[in-house]
């Protein structure tokens, strides 16, 4: 238990100081961040959007933020401490590697929650976007982030291995933004295109936390239409699969030593 | 008296697949043991294999076959207690987060190396970064220390958590003469003062010389010798003999020294070589004497270790795909480097 807070706090630790000593480029990014939210809004209502269609949007565009964030985290970052050589350093702990993988996920959460609160207020500030507080999107809320981060174990399993698997993470988070049903709710896609964007991680949950947020519907309810059902399903899908591809990835990077190899 | 293992590797081998499926034999059914204590170098051309056993050792590259113990834990079976056994630099990456200053870094690492008591931790980082001469510059990013430096942040990470095993991936590459020394010393106190077991991969065979204990070589994944330094050199030196002539002898004629270098010095000749397995330095003598030659003296050379080196890997390269390495060919003796007549 000890272990498990230390190296929690020792990765948010880390992640904070290196956040700070690029501080300036996140400040840019959060800027920019802000304004393709409000650029897509301008362009989807046919230029006059206003705070009632905006609250679903925001709603999905800031899950899509911890998307980004929880897959870069997995991808890019793995890539990089690959290069660095500090995820052989990481390796050499007599700590199991599964602790030391949550401690990242768990700094990356915090990281995220952080930067969505900032971003998330100055637009509801601005733009005047209300999104009420209710405790049963809680759990809501949490199976969405789970199933994300699912993907991102996804993600990093396949970083361990293929290297150059960055691009792919880059491409996935682009289409996260486009079809999960931020601007565009999966109802009104086609029907091919309905049954994909709903298999990517975090578009059920969109969905779901929008019934019970903003649209004030109860736990029971979404649960006896089934979407809470198939939220649960699916996010226990992309946890389970997400982990099992996660310890692939690091089975196999042993066996080749790809640790130390990008 | 016999000494403790720090490092005991049995049969290790590890084959690699190519991308065009080709199966490659990085290290092959190594056996080696490192005493605690010692400076311990481990030298081979590039692809040697060093870099692979080194990383075996430290957990990160599974064998195919064979077994490592640091300091009697297994690698593979009993990771976390093996895994507090070893700090470890290696070659050609960072090795630390430059974006942190020294101090972080330690802090970080000593906390995923286990060590969760915080005054401890403090404690100890605070005496890595003194002795280091870093303590002074400990809140500067470590991207902006010179690349000495830089080293010496990683080699001080890799022992905060006092791991009785370091393991240093050619520690001074890229490093200037003054920094390089500083390094070297600093392993030489780590295995003379504090008892701890340096494990040493080197291109720098002069440094190797004056630094370790034993020293173990190898080619093609295979080990071709493993001696006390000492004791290699001074193999070496019986082998390689220096004949001085009484003037000028033209050597291209009367073939008496096979193999022997001949250089002219204050009008004598002065011949260099080593003496063939099928002959001993009488019969040269004899020879000599035989052929009408005026012998001054007979000496035994002052090979050095890289001359060892180059010499060891010839031999190997000459015998690969024949019957894998020299250690085979002198009657697979396991600390031997060849068989004398």
């Amino acid at each position: 238990m000890m272990a498990t807070g230390t190296v929690l706090l020792n990765e948010c630790q880390k992640r904070l100081i290196i956040m700070w000593s690029y501080r300036f480029n996140f400040m840019l990014e959060t800027f920019m961040i802000g304004f393709l939210f409000v650029g897509i809004s301008f362009f989807v209502s046919g230029g006059r959007p206003t705070p009632e269609q905006m609250a679903p949007a925001l709603l999905g565009y800031l899950t899509w933020f911890y998307a980004v964030f929880a897959i870069s985290d997995m991808s890019q970052g793995i890539r990089e401490e690959t290069q660095t050589g500090t995820l052989e350093q990481m390796y050499m702990s007599p700590l199991p590697s599964g602790l030391l993988l949550a401690g990242r996920s768990v700094a990356s959460l915090f990281i995220s929650t952080g930067m969505v609160a900032l971003v998330g207020g100055i637009l509801m500030l601005a733009l005047g976007i209300r999104i009420p507080v209710r405790l049963a999107g809680a759990p809501v809320f949490a199976l969405t982030l789970a199933g994300l981060y699912g993907f991102a174990f996804f993600m990093g399993g396949a970083t361990l291995v293929f290297k150059q698997v960055n691009a792919l993470g880059n491409l996935l988070t682009n289409m996260l933004l486009f079809l999960n049903g931020s601007f565009l709710t999966v109802e009104r896609m086609p029907g091919w295109l309905e049954g994909f964007a709903r298999s990517l991680p975090s578009t059920q949950g969109i969905d779901v936390l929008r019934s019970v947020v903003l649209d004030n519907l109860s736990l029971a309810s979404v649960w006896h239409d089934g979407s809470l059902m198939w939220l649960t399903a699916h996010t226990a899908f992309f946890l389970l699969a997400g982990w099992g591809a996660f310890l692939w990835g690091e089975r196999v990077a042993r066996k080749r030593g790809l640790l130390g190899q990008y | 008296m016999k000494m403790k293992a720090a490092i005991e590797i049995e049969s290790l081998s590890k084959t690699f697949r190519s991308r065009g499926g080709n199966d490659v034999e990085a290290v092959s059914l190594l056996n080696l043991t490192v005493e605690a204590g010692q400076v311990f170098g481990f030298l081979g051309s590039n692809g040697a294999g060093k870099t692979t056993t080194i990383k075996m050792a430290c957990g990160l590259v599974q064998p195919t076959t064979g077994t490592v113990r640091l300091n009697g834990y297994d690698v593979l079976k009993q990771r976390g207690q093996a895994m507090r056994q070893i700090g470890a630099v290696l070659e050609g990456t960072r090795n630390v987060y430059w974006r942190m200053n020294a101090w972080q870094n330690l802090l970080y690492f000593g906390r995923i190396k286990g060590i969760s008591s915080s005054g401890l931790l403090k404690a100890r980082a605070e005496q890595l970064l003194r002795e280091l001469d870093l303590w002074e510059r400990r809140k500067d990013p470590v991207g902006e220390f010179s690349r000495g430096m830089q080293q010496k942040v990683a080699i001080a990470a890799a022992l905060i958590a006092d791991p009785p095993i370091v393991l240093l991936d050619e520690p001074t590459l890229g490093l200037d003469v003054h920094a390089s020394r500083t390094v070297q010393e600093w392993i030489v106190q780590l295995a003379k003062e504090r008892g701890k077991t340096v494990v040493l991969t080197t291109h720098q065979l002069d440094m190797a010389e004056n630094l370790c204990d034993q020293v173990a070589i190898m080619s093609h994944g295979k080990l071709l010798a493993h001696r006390p330094t000492a004791e290699l050199l001074d193999l070496f030196r019986r082998e390689f003999y220096q004949v001085r002539l009484r003037g000028v002898v033209d050597m291209e004629k009367n073939g008496v020294f096979p193999g022997f270098a001949a250089s002219q010095e204050n009008g004598h000749t002065v011949l260099s070589g080593e003496v063939g397995d099928d002959m001993s330095v009488f019969d040269l003598v004899e020879r000599a004497r035989t052929a009408g030659m005026d012998l001054i003296s007979v000496s035994p050379g002052e090979p050095n270790l890289e001359e060892i080196f180059v010499e060891l890997i010839e031999r190997a390269e000459e015998t690969v795909g024949q019957d894998g390495g020299l250690e085979r060919k002198a009657g697979h003796r396991p600390a031997g480097v060849r068989s004398r007549g």
